[in-house]
């Protein structure tokens, strides 16, 4: 369908980001709500970011999206989609670069569709917008986007309203939108989190199938670990505007490494085997945007903070697993060592 | 839980049926069948949870239990009386032994009202005391719930959505209720919170003795918190029996799928086989003939398309509508 995409052979990443800041202007002073992000997106690579309310992961996003657009938002350092640098991009540049190669599916499926077409002429509308058809040949390719993604009935389909289609099937619809362009990058903030788990196993199944088929490359946020295990290459997990961990998928779940890591992955009911009599949950809440604890920002809810916590921990890479946290190795073996002993202290 | 004991709460036959449409002969109008003839019992001091997808039912099945919507069919006792009869005076008396907490706590909050009065209210309403005896009945709710006493003057919006929620449930603790009824009250909180007010419900019943209702759509959470779990498919139960069986080895194919659809965080798993279920749960207005789950049914057969199966035990132990119910193999 895309094979002769120009410049979907070369090696590198397809997305660099470096030191990303995103600060706000507010009464109470300026808020920096990402703190100095950095990661690379390799081709046909799927990252998951995970992280809680406020950890920045949506914000990361959206400013490789460039759809920051608060007039009291500063955005500094830098993006770079295929070596272009995006950061400072003129607005038309910018829509020209989105538009072609890079595309965005959100939470509720209902923020990028009108409720007055039918979802055929809306994703008609966004083919034409990127390549030079014919209202009919647009309502062709249309028809066969939405069989692309799994729409039964793709003729008609095209023909009914968003309020006609259940909460998965207009998620399918907007994935068939952000398809019109070919994108070589698809950036997806919680497109499962509204949707039943039968539904969301077919999301990802979808998800999975756009990699295969089209060559994209994923970013995809959520706060479900179970997503991540399920679909990711690589995880990157964010706390109060940083990345605190980033491995391997498979490295991740197997040696967790950060305290907040541990916490969150022990925060989730086992579905099988013993039930804990309690969870082992992290304690407090997540700090807000105002208020991000001096030196280690988890140090607060943290079981194992020293003295040494007092100073912001740098992510500092081990063989490929990143992890910014004081901790040595056999520390780290033992923080785990206590967290599973706590899930498995078990009725 | 003794068989023997009367339940706390019982369903017989109960359905809610909506009209929809405003045709001016009823004739024309649709009617969607929210719950269909529901039969369950909760016995003191368990935990029912209930579980299925949106649009499943189990939201306004939780609602028809506490009489916060009224029945089409079917009868409701609570302590052994119907309370599906009873007048608005029984009605108010019967809220101080049953309540429930919601999904949204910030939406059951009034933002203009101080936490304390909040949680003082219903004692005011029922006149449980002087102000003295009110004001020190909220300092030690609030205490229970894992808030500090101080926390009664501020008010909801300072307070983050975990805090909310053991707002929400001092509230619903306030009157000393038998039964509460809780509708997703997890699912908007983050993970790391979410596990702190699940460890907060399982707490709370063991001192105070409390039964649950839990109404929630995450397996994993229902699991850590149910003594028996009930599946429910588009209005009615298809399994219902001890959590840790039905979970390990469901009896009706929609459980099964149910279960296989979630993610489970732990990429060196074996590979799990996931039934990934085509199409969509049916409309509610024009279920399909015979067993609901059909249309989506691997193992469906021509009796499945005709006839409806009952919810009957099957030689397991526990209730599934299901005319060919797997073994757990």
């Amino acid at each position: 369908m895309s094979g002769d995409r120009p410049g979907s052979i070369e090696a590198g990443p397809i997305l660099e980001v470096r030191d990303l800041a995103v600060s706000f202007r507010t009464e109470r002073g300026l808020v920096r709500a990402v703190d100095g992000v950095s990661l690379t997106l390799g081709e046909r690579e799927i990252l998951s970011i995970v992280g809680e309310s406020g950890s920045g992961k949506t914000l990361t996003v959206l400013a490789v999206m460039g759809l920051i657009r608060d007039p009291n938002a500063i955005v500094e350092g830098s993006i770079r989609f295929r070596g272009r640098e995006l950061v400072g991009l003129p607005d038309g540049e910018m829509r020209r670069v989105r538009g072609g190669a890079i595309a965005m599916i959100f939470q509720n499926p209902m923020t990028a569709l009108t409720p007055v077409y039918a979802i055929g002429r809306q994703i008609a509308e966004q083919v034409r917008a990127h390549r030079p058809l014919s209202r009919r040949a647009a309502a062709r390719r249309a028809i066969e986007l939405i069989e692309a993604v799994g729409i039964p009935n793709p003729a008609g389909a095209a023909q009914r309203f968003p309020h006609e289609l259940s909460g998965g099937m207009r998620q399918r619809a907007v994935i068939a939108m952000a398809l019109s362009c070919d994108p070589a990058l698809l950036l997806a903030d919680e497109p499962t989190t509204a949707l039943d788990v039968t539904v969301q196993a077919q999301i990802l199944d979808l998800v999975r199938k756009l990699r295969a088929d089209f060559g994209s490359s994923v970013i995809l946020i959520t706060h479900n670990m179970g997503v991540v295990a399920e679909i990711a290459d690589r995880v990157a997990v964010m706390y109060a505007g940083r990345i605190v961990e980033r491995a391997e998928t498979a490295a991740l779940f197997r040696e967790p490494r950060h305290p907040y890591t541990l916490g969150l992955l022990g925060s989730i009911p086992p579905l099988e085997g013993a039930r804990p009599r309690r969870l082992p949950a992290i304690p407090g809440t997540p700090p807000s945007p105002f208020a991000i604890p001096e030196g280690c920002p988890f140090g607060p809810r943290c079981r194992w903070r020293e003295a040494a916590c007092a100073v912001r921990p740098e992510l500092v890479a081990e063989g490929g697993h990143e992890t910014a946290c004081i901790l040595t190795k056999e520390a780290r073996a033992a923080a785990r060592a206590q967290s599973l002993a706590v899930t498995a202290g078990a009725a | 839980m003794s068989g023997e004991a009367r339940p706390l709460l019982e369903a017989v036959g109960v359905s809610k049926r909506y009209r929809v449409g405003n045709h001016l002969l009823a004739r024309f109008n649709k009617v969607v069948h929210a719950v269909e003839k529901v039969s369950l019992a909760v016995q003191e001091g368990e935990t029912l949870g209930l579980v299925g997808e949106s649009g499943c039912g189990k939201s306004t099945l939780g609602r028809c239990l506490t009489r916060l919507y009224e029945v089409s069919d079917g009868h409701i006792l609570f302590e052994g009386t119907d309370i599906t009869v009873l007048g608005a005076r029984a009605l108010r008396a019967l809220r101080t032994r049953m309540q429930m907490v919601f999904q949204d706590p910030a939406a059951s909050l009034n933002p203009r009202r101080r936490v304390g009065e909040l949680i003082a209210e219903p004692l005011i309403v029922h006149r449980r005391g002087t102000r003295a005896e009110i004001a020190a009945r909220v300092r030690a709710l609030l205490r229970e719930v894992g808030l500090l006493a101080e926390h009664a003057e501020r008010f909801p919006h300072e307070f983050s959505g975990g805090q909310q929620q053991r707002i929400g449930i001092a509230r619903a603790l306030a009157l000393a209720p038998r039964l509460i009824v809780a509708d997703e009250p997890v699912s908007a909180l983050d993970a790391s919170v979410q596990a702190q007010i699940v460890n907060l419900f399982m707490d709370l019943q063991e001192r105070l003795g409390l039964t649950y209702v839990f109404i929630a759509h995450d397996l994993s959470v229902v699991r850590q918190v149910s003594t028996r779990v009930a599946v429910m498919y588009l209005g009615a139960i298809v399994e219902i029996g001890p959590t840790d069986e039905v979970l390990s080895a469901p009896s009706h194919p929609y459980t099964q799928a149910l279960i296989s659809a979630v993610p489970v965080p732990d990429p060196a798993a074996p590979n799990r086989r996931r039934i990934i279920l085509e199409g969509d749960v049916p409309s509610p207005i024009d279920p399909p003939p015979g067993c609901p789950f059909h249309p989506r049914c691997g193992y469906a057969t021509e009796r499945c398309r005709s006839e409806r199966p009952v919810l009957s035990e099957h030689g397991r132990g526990w209730d599934v509508a299901c005319h060919f119910p797997l073994n757990g193999s």
